[in-house]
């Protein structure tokens, strides 16, 4: 991949000027399917673009010092690694790539989450650390299980590259893998039961609480590109190859929506965990799995 | 599993809200809008005294006043109409001069959209003496009100 199609791919398709308008797209799903199982109307199609637009003319408090630079830093690193995540996404076949984007595919995918860890420490707000105490345990929780599920799928099929990936055909193991990503999901975008870090009821959106105008849209817009490249990966994984790109496109984007549908469905089911019920479903039921999955995969390499 | 259930028929249920400007229906126990009759007002402003969401101004003046109200900041509890119908019966009139209707609440978008004000001509007592009496008695027969500063009057320029 050359530097033109790399910014190529970084900045209009699937970067930022596909992800963007699609993370909006995505935001609007989930309220919306979360708003009809609860029986109320939801917000209007628009209504996340609204709402990014509103909070972009929004003047916010002055804070001076490193901490204020700081605390303006990080929803922008985190913006930019998901765009960078959802860059790196094979939407289309033949569209490039290198070998190991799946690594750099999921420290990206990472890194937001870090930018909220280190945002709520330097709100100095008492609500702002205890949510990113909160996320920071979470994620030694559920990155295990993450990594171990990418790991099997790439020792199962013998490439690190997401092409390669998308275009191999589907192993049992990718499947179990495929499924221990799902069950990572909520966790990864803070959905019901795993919203401990952002309990709203409980302290008051946790590491945002001192965020507002430009600073939280930026927030907010990085939370739908993490929607998308996270949805975007698994769809990568399970959607069969197809060799035509516009129904490519087409089935990667009805994957896409079927996993948000059944993520809303999940948050919209169920209550929020504590943190130490979390943390012992990723360690205890859902980890076995995964050790299972890479084990089996490592085997299936040592004999073939 | 019946978390599920209950889920899927909310799905397919209909919805328990509605998107803006769409308005439910007051229920039984909405006392309503405050509706004002320059007609009947003698000028007490007790309302306004009585007004404990400040949504009511009284403004006393020489043979008028101004009555001022703000749907945005009322709180529809009635109080201004209860002691409107007591000064109603003091002064010896059947009528009063505040009702409520049950309408919705009104939508405004800025602070004081919404707020009314009247001016009413102070009413001679000669005009006083001709207005019908009451077909109900009054347990206190009605006092003319000097024209130029009275004692309510006053109060409301408080």
């Amino acid at each position: 991949m050359n530097l033109a199609t790399a910014l190529a791919r970084l900045l209009i398709f699937p970067g930022l000027l596909f992800a963007v308008p699609a993370a909006w797209f995505i935001l609007w799903v989930e309220r919306k399917a979360v708003a009809l199982m609860q029986g109320r109307v939801g917000p209007p199609f628009m209504q996340p673009f609204f709402d990014f637009v509103k909070l972009l003319g929004k003047s916010t408090p002055p804070r001076p010092g490193i901490g204020g630079l700081l605390m303006k830093a990080w929803p922008l690193i985190a913006v930019s690694s998901a765009a960078g995540a959802v860059g790196l996404l094979p939407v289309l076949p033949s569209s490039g790539g290198f070998e190991g984007d799946l690594i750099l595919l999921l420290a990206l995918l990472e890194l937001p989450s870090m930018c909220i860890i280190a945002a709520g420490f330097s709100s100095r707000s008492i609500f702002g650390e205890i949510g990113s105490a909160r996320e920071a345990v979470l994620s030694v929780a559920y990155n295990i299980v993450f990594l171990l599920a990418i790991v099997s799928i790439a020792a199962s099929q013998h490439t690190f590259r997401l092409e390669a990936l998308a275009a191999l055909p589907a192993t049992p193991l990718r499947w179990l893998g495929v499924l221990a990503l799902l069950v990572c999901l909520p966790a990864k975008l803070h959905l019901n039961p795993f919203s401990l870090p952002n309990a709203e009821q409980e302290i008051y959106s946790g590491p945002m609480v001192e965020y507002a105008g430009p600073e939280l849209a930026m927030w907010e817009l990085s939370h739908g590109l993490e929607w998308v490249a996270a949805t975007g990966l698994v769809a990568t994984l399970a959607a069969p190859h197809i060799a035509l790109w516009w129904l490519a496109a087409l089935v990667f984007i009805v994957f896409s929506f079927f996993i948000v549908l059944g993520l809303s469905a999940l948050a919209s089911a169920t209550a929020r965990l504590a943190i130490d019920t979390t943390v012992r479903f990723y360690w205890q039921c859902t980890l076995i799995f995964a050790v299972l999955a890479v084990s089996s995969a490592l085997l299936m390499r040592l004999r073939s | 599993m019946n978390i599920l259930t209950m889920l899927w028929k909310n799905l397919w249920g209909g919805n328990r809200t509605m998107l803006f400007p769409a308005r439910p229906k007051v229920n039984s126990g909405y006392r309503g809008l405050i509706k004002f009759d320059p007609e009947h007002c003698t000028g007490c402003a007790i309302c306004k005294f009585r007004c404990t969401a400040k949504a009511i101004e009284f403004k006393a003046g020489k043979g008028e006043f101004v009555w001022s109200y703000d749907p945005g900041q009322c709180t529809f509890c009635g109080r201004c109409v209860e002691g409107c119908i007591d000064h109603a019966l003091k002064e010896g009139h059947a009528e009063h001069a505040l009702t409520q209707e049950s309408e919705c609440p009104p939508v405004y978008l800025t602070q004081g959209e919404l707020k009314v004000s009247y001016t009413v001509a102070r009413k001679s007592p000669a005009a006083k003496a001709a207005a019908p009496k009451p077909a109900a008695p009054a347990p206190a027969a009605g006092t003319p009100q000097p024209e130029s500063a009275p004692q309510s009057a006053s109060g409301g320029q408080q």
